[in-house]
């Protein structure tokens, strides 16, 4: 019994070995690309080459393929009978189902607008394979039957399509500067800092010219000496606290000095300038 | 003494949670525990693993993912159950509040049993969208096992997934070295919306596979549910929480019958003919499976992150300051940690993908690829070095990494940019526009000494006079 029993299974693969032989096929496959009012173009398809010349369909024209599936000969009904359509790139595929009758005779038919754009904007032929299958033990049908040039029309915008939001890389951001301030040609600034200090020749020259002089200077500082040479003084260091003040000092290093040296300027200030006056009133001025 | 045993005890305690990086307390929720037998291997698998579980039927009135408002368990199972519904502790609601809670779901579907509603409810809200006829079912007529389903093609047979995307990590691929197979019976194809990130097919359908409904579509399908990769076999989601929902369609790839069994592969697409037996990798896969979903494969964490000014003086010692300024050179470095299995490894992803640093105020100013540094025994460093853009206001060092499969990384740290400071601009002497203007102050100045010279120390010249009085110079 134990034997017979295993031996069973044995004998149900030999019979589905048996059963094998049978396949799926198809005795007679029209293929129809109808333009609008106008008499389609008929292709036969193989059952074991594609055909040879890419079919192309066109925006306003259907396609229609009228099938006879048959099971080992006969004609019958499979379960599934679907024309796929895939893009070559992408590998995304469509499928059309056939509407099947009992005696195995079926068709499917589609014009643009049943493609996915997704399909419709590929840039190589779409690939049409053909699946007669069903349950069973037959072989089962699937064969490279025809290849499909989409014609779009130029004239009509395709629908949009934007690809979903799908996490990865985004692209890369580089900031972009603001583009750094600028001077002038440096000639012109030369040309300008020429004519600037251009004048201190022409201002000290038109004073010597109306006879400016430095003669007072040993009778002032014989007479004042110290409040001269301090007045003096601080007037020049003034000009170098205001040098300082503008290349590295800050304002709190500058005040105490300044008022140091204003004080210094004031005090002595007053002595020189009266010496001043004193000579203006001997008449020497 | 006693603090000595308590370490002892942390210790154990933290040996036994190796399992999940996510916690080990597991709810498996089935009809009749009797069923438990039919899962012995894929249990046993899961506590050998270190998951502490628990079994409770949907009827029983113990069953409860939440106690007094926490989690109660870190992940649930559910296990496909005849009964109509579900029970009131088990309602879409409670499970998706289990999802935002950080819990991972395992639902796995059959044809045999019609799915609740509640379920159903449950995967619209998540835009997975099961067959309308509830006993629909996948065949695929040309990858079938021969030995089971010779006759009604239901079994199919598939090779291990391929990565998604070519940049996203395969946690699915076994050894990787192809020629496995694994059997999905009488399952329960699902579809995805297109418009959700969140979702990701685990398992998809061969080419040639189809949904139908075995009660009515005897003769031929001809409006099928979904054909080919259309139909996910294993469907993931992933919420923004890095909390993860796995659908299987056949919870019969689970069972005992199939770890391991024999297998043969029916004539392919191609006509070539039956291949030899082999066994299913179904253990493997579903180990795979189960371990994605409760989180012990594929979590990331992210360790140290750093970030200093870069621009060779004493202030780049400076960690993590607060403040930039515009124009800065800055380094920013950030490390990070993968889960696997039961230990933190180094973390790189997959060629042709990289991590990303922005430099965001409202809107990124930089987006730049972060350059491996450095590999400890249990994590990567990355790093990348910019110039802080030319616009002061408050930025964020952002490290929004998400992907398919991995767990979310969303790192903000948040600086403030200032603009220069009066005394950080290039001196006027640089900048030849100036130098008129500053000779200009340098002849005043001149003049002015000049001036106050001749006032103190000018001596008067005697006037000349002309003829009619006028002054002659």
């Amino acid at each position: 019994m134990k034997f017979l029993r295993s031996l069973l299974p044995s004998a149900l693969l030999l019979g589905a070995a048996v059963a094998k032989s049978a396949s799926w096929g198809f005795d007679e496959a029209v293929l129809t690309v109808t333009a609008k009012g106008a008499a389609g173009l008929e292709n036969k398809l193989s059952d074991h080459a594609p055909l040879s010349k890419a079919v192309s369909l066109g925006a306003q024209d259907a396609l229609k393929v009228i099938i006879t599936a048959t099971e080992d000969g006969t004609p019958k009904r499979p379960h599934q009978a679907f024309l796929l359509l895939r893009d070559q790139d992408s590998g995304l595929e469509t499928t059309f189902p056939f509407t099947m009758k009992e005696n195995g005779k079926g068709k499917v038919d589609f014009t643009q607008k049943d493609i996915p754009v997704q399909l419709l904007t590929s840039k190589s032929p779409l690939r049409a394979t053909l699946l007669l299958a069903s349950f069973g033990t037959s072989i089962q049908f699937s064969n490279h039957v025809f290849n499909l040039d989409i014609k779009l029309d130029p004239n009509t915008a395709l629908p949009k399509y934007d690809a979903p939001l799908r996490y990865g890389k985004l692209p890369e951001i580089n900031h972009i500067f603001r583009a750094d301030p600028k001077s002038g040609p440096i000639i012109i600034s030369l040309f300008f800092v020429g004519a600037v200090l251009a004048t201190v020749p022409i201002l000290l020259g038109a004073w010597a010219y109306l006879g400016a002089n430095l003669d007072h200077l040993g009778k002032a500082t014989s007479s004042a000496p110290i409040s001269h040479i301090l007045f003096f003084g601080s007037i020049v260091a003034m000009e170098g606290i205001f040098f300082l003040y503008y290349y590295t000092w800050n304002l709190f290093q500058t005040l105490p000095v300044a008022g140091v040296v204003g004080l210094v300027a004031f005090l002595s200030g007053t002595k020189a300038l009266g010496e001043v006056q004193g000579r203006r009133l001997a008449g020497e001025r | 003494m006693r603090w000595i045993l308590s370490f002892l005890l942390l210790g154990l305690l933290a040996v036994v949670q190796a399992a999940s990086s996510s916690g080990n307390k597991l709810l498996v929720v089935l009809e009749e525990l009797a069923e438990k037998s039919k899962y012995s291997k894929y249990l046993g698998d899961l506590e050998a693993r270190g998951f502490e579980i628990t079994f409770e039927s949907p009827k029983s009135d113990k069953v409860a993912l939440f106690e007094l408002g926490a989690r109660a368990y870190d992940h649930l199972l559910i296990l496909p159950a005849k009964s109509k519904g579900l029970g009131p502790q088990l309602t879409p609601k409670l499970l998706l509040d289990f999802i935002n809670a950080g819990g991972n779901i395992l639902l796995t579907l059959s044809s045999s049993t019609p799915t609740q509603s509640a379920l159903i409810s449950l995967l619209l809200e998540l835009d997975i969208h099961l067959p309308t006829d509830r006993t629909a079912l996948v065949v695929d007529h040309f990858n079938y096992d021969t030995i089971s389903a010779a006759e009604q093609h239901d079994v199919v047979l598939l090779p291990r997934p391929d990565a998604v995307r070519s940049d996203l990590k395969n946690f699915f691929k076994g050894a990787g070295k192809g020629g496995e197979a694994i059997a999905f019976p009488r399952g329960v194809g699902q579809t995805l919306g297109n418009n959700s990130p969140l979702l990701t097919p685990l398992l998809r359908a061969p080419r040639t596979a189809y949904s139908y409904n075995p009660k009515d579509d005897v003769e031929g399908v001809e409006d099928p549910f979904a054909v080919g990769q259309q139909l996910s076999l294993i469907t993931t989601m992933q919420a923004r929480n890095s909390a993860r929902f796995t659908v299987i369609g056949s919870s019969e790839m689970l069972e005992d019958a199939w770890f391991g069994a024999k297998v043969q592969r029916s004539q392919g697409l191609s006509g070539a003919a039956a291949s030899k037996e082999i066994k299913t990798s179904n253990q493997e896969f579903a180990k795979e499976v189960t371990g994605w979903t409760f989180n012990e494969i594929g979590v990331l964490k992210v360790g140290k992150i750093e970030h200093h000014l870069n621009e060779g003086e004493a202030a780049d010692q400076v960690i993590n300051p607060k403040i930039y300024r515009v124009k800065n050179d800055i380094t920013y470095k950030i490390e990070l940690s993968e889960y696997q299995w039961d230990r933190w490894v180094a973390f790189n992803p997959e060629a042709g993908d990289d991590l990303q640093l922005e430099f965001s105020m409202l809107s990124p100013f930089h987006r730049l690829p972060l350059k491996l540094i450095y590999t400890t025994t249990n994590s990567t460093i990355w790093t990348t070095s910019f110039k802080a853009p030319d616009q002061h206001g408050i930025f964020n060092f952002k490290v929004n990494y998400k992907r398919p499969f991995l767990s979310n990384i969303e790192e903000k740290n948040t600086v403030t940019v200032r603009h220069f400071a009066h005394d950080e601009w290039p001196r006027s002497w640089v900048i030849s526009g100036a130098w008129p203007w500053i000779s200009g102050i340098a002849v005043t100045v001149v003049g002015w000494t000049a001036f106050v010279a001749l006032w103190l120390w000018s001596k008067p010249v005697p006037l000349k006079l002309t003829t009619s009085g006028k002054k002659v110079v």
